[in-house]
């Protein structure tokens, strides 16, 4: 553990160093995020603009459930997604060979080699509006719901890490999948919105297959105490599970992997 | 005459490199679709909370026009901003400029035939999210008549404009910041989070006054049959007056931005 906390930790150093000398660019990346974030938040207002809940969301909730979407897609795209875009490169280009030759777990160093710093700022911003959220809602939080609050969106960031990683192994077998990835981007934006406010086929979908909707939901729900305790264990069980199958998948592909002159 | 041989080779070709593609083309639809469903979603609960109306906007009301404006979205889309950054970064403009035939002919055609290759599967789609959501349409035959000039000149205008944004990378490098003001703009003003008449009313007079609306919304409008003829003339007259407005701003952006073109690596 000690070990791959230090490989990390040279990973980060590496990426800031790079993003030093970009500065510009780091501020640009910054003043897209507000913007995001704050059409956001505006699209939200105009709906309650028209209605007191949203499904029996009130205002401040649904402040503190945007927050809580920009805080999950922070925790994807700092690190997850930049190395996944970056791998399915390698394994079409062959040159994964080198990561393989590496001492450590391939698994590891394929999902945290590149970090996207910049999108820090989302998980800033994320807070900041989640903090907006609870001070509107003006309720004492619980150390309990402060707790199941992490817990569940741990399991949700792991979860979307548990598609992404089975999404990206499919290039073991297809070379081009950087489309497959679509699907999960495609989807991304219906995190926006609680899970409950959809039809069936696709509040299963963002529960299930792209778990995109639960990630942001159940910890919205935690932290404005109204999770129940089944969503919890379903959470908890659900996550080990594709925690799980992600890791069995991505060994059952790299057996499949030729390598750059095979 | 030539241009019409020209566009028949382009169109073949294109429709040739479509059909290796397939499946990435139909990939790309769910962003087509996800977005009006989740807002369409959202809007259905706030109906049917405050008993099945929000000013006078009906569940199938919102319903015809979430589904109007995903095929308005598709027939105007253009992406013609994101695809010349990366040409002009890495240099690959040069050899297009060299050729006899402005690179914008290029870009029409592949939007041609991306439309024409997704629509049939999108109208499908469509048709079953209409009947699934009980959409009403109050679209009479004027209307169509009416939507036909309205989304060429949208699909026109979204195009231009897109274009002037894509002129900016002569002079700066990286464009993400352009094209994402540009996308948050009109997420805000097109139409997606609303029927712009369900905005507050200095939104609304925001929206009348910038393009966006003009590309998606006001099409969407029509189509689904919720305007006046009164209301339909002005939606022409903006997206005309817009319209000259873009092509002469492009003209000038673009002479100059050639000049300042170095490409890069060279």
């Amino acid at each position: 553990m000690i070990r791959y906390g230090r490989i990390f930790r040279s990973f980060v150093g590496a990426e800031i160093k790079n993003e030093l000398a970009y500065r510009l660019n780091f501020v640009l990346g910054l003043v897209e995020m507000l913007l995001v974030v704050g059409t956001s938040l505006g699209a939200v207002l105009v709906l309650f603009t028209q209605a007191k809940t949203l499904n029996g969301w009130t205002l401040p909730e649904m402040i503190a459930l945007t927050g809580v979407y920009y805080l999950v897609q922070g925790g994807v795209n700092l690190i997850f997604a930049p190395s996944f875009e970056k791998l399915m490169e390698y394994v079409r280009l062959g040159t994964l060979d080198f990561t393989l030759l590496k001492p450590a777990s391939a698994q590891f160093l394929v999902s945290t080699r590149h970090i996207s710093i910049v999108r820090i700022s989302d998980s800033v911003l994320g807070f900041v509006v989640l903090g907006a959220g609870l001070v509107m809602l003006g309720e004492a939080i619980t150390p309990w719901a402060a707790l199941a609050f992490a817990l569940t969106l741990a399991c949700g960031i792991l979860a979307v890490y548990s598609l992404l990683l089975t999404l990206v192994t499919l290039s073991f077998w297809f070379v081009r999948v950087d489309n497959i990835l679509a699907i999960f981007w495609a989807f991304t934006d219906a995190g926006r919105f609680p899970i409950d406010l959809y039809p069936g086929w696709l509040r299963f979908t963002l529960a299930t297959i792209v778990p995109i909707g639960i990630a942001v939901t159940v910890p919205a729900e935690a932290i404005s105490g109204r999770m129940s305790l089944e969503t919890f264990a379903g959470m908890l069980a659900g996550t080990a599970f594709s925690v799980v199958f992600a890791s069995w998948f991505w060994r059952r592909g790299l057996r499949s992997y030729t390598g750059a002159s095979a | 005459m030539p241009l019409v041989r020209t566009y028949r080779a382009l169109l073949v070709a294109g429709f040739q490199q479509m059909a290796a593609y397939r499946i990435q083309s139909l990939l790309w639809m769910l962003f087509a679709i996800i977005r009006p469903v989740i807002f369409l979603a959202a809007w259905v609960a706030i109906a049917t909370a405050q008993g099945g109306a929000v000013s006078g906007y009906t569940v199938g009301d919102f319903a015809a026009y979430y589904v109007c404006l995903a095929w308005v979205s598709q027939l105007t889309m253009a992406w013609n901003s994101q695809e010349f950054e990366w040409e002009v970064n890495q240099g690959r403009l040069s050899a297009k400029l060299l050729r006899p035939l402005h690179p914008i002919h290029y870009s029409v055609v592949d939007n041609i035939v991306y439309k024409l290759t997704t629509l049939p599967v999108l109208g499908a789609i469509l048709i079953v999210i209409a009947i699934a959501f009980n959409a009403h349409f109050r679209t009479e035959p004027w209307h169509l008549l009416v939507f036909i000039p309205a989304v060429v000149l949208a699909a026109g205008l979204l195009f231009v404009f897109g274009y002037i944004i894509a002129s900016l990378a002569f002079w700066a490098t990286r464009m993400r910041t352009a094209n994402t003001l540009w996308q948050r703009a009109a997420f805000v003003f097109a139409g997606s989070i609303a029927p712009v008449v369900l905005m507050p009313a200095w939104l609304q007079t925001l929206t009348y006054a910038l393009p966006f609306w003009y590309m998606v919304g006001a099409p969407t409008e029509i189509l689904q049959g919720s305007v006046t003829p009164e209301r339909a003339a002005f939606i022409l007259v903006g997206q005309a007056v817009w319209l000259t407005v873009c092509y002469a701003v492009f003209r000038v952006v673009w002479r100059r931005g050639i000049r300042a073109y170095s490409a890069v690596g060279a």
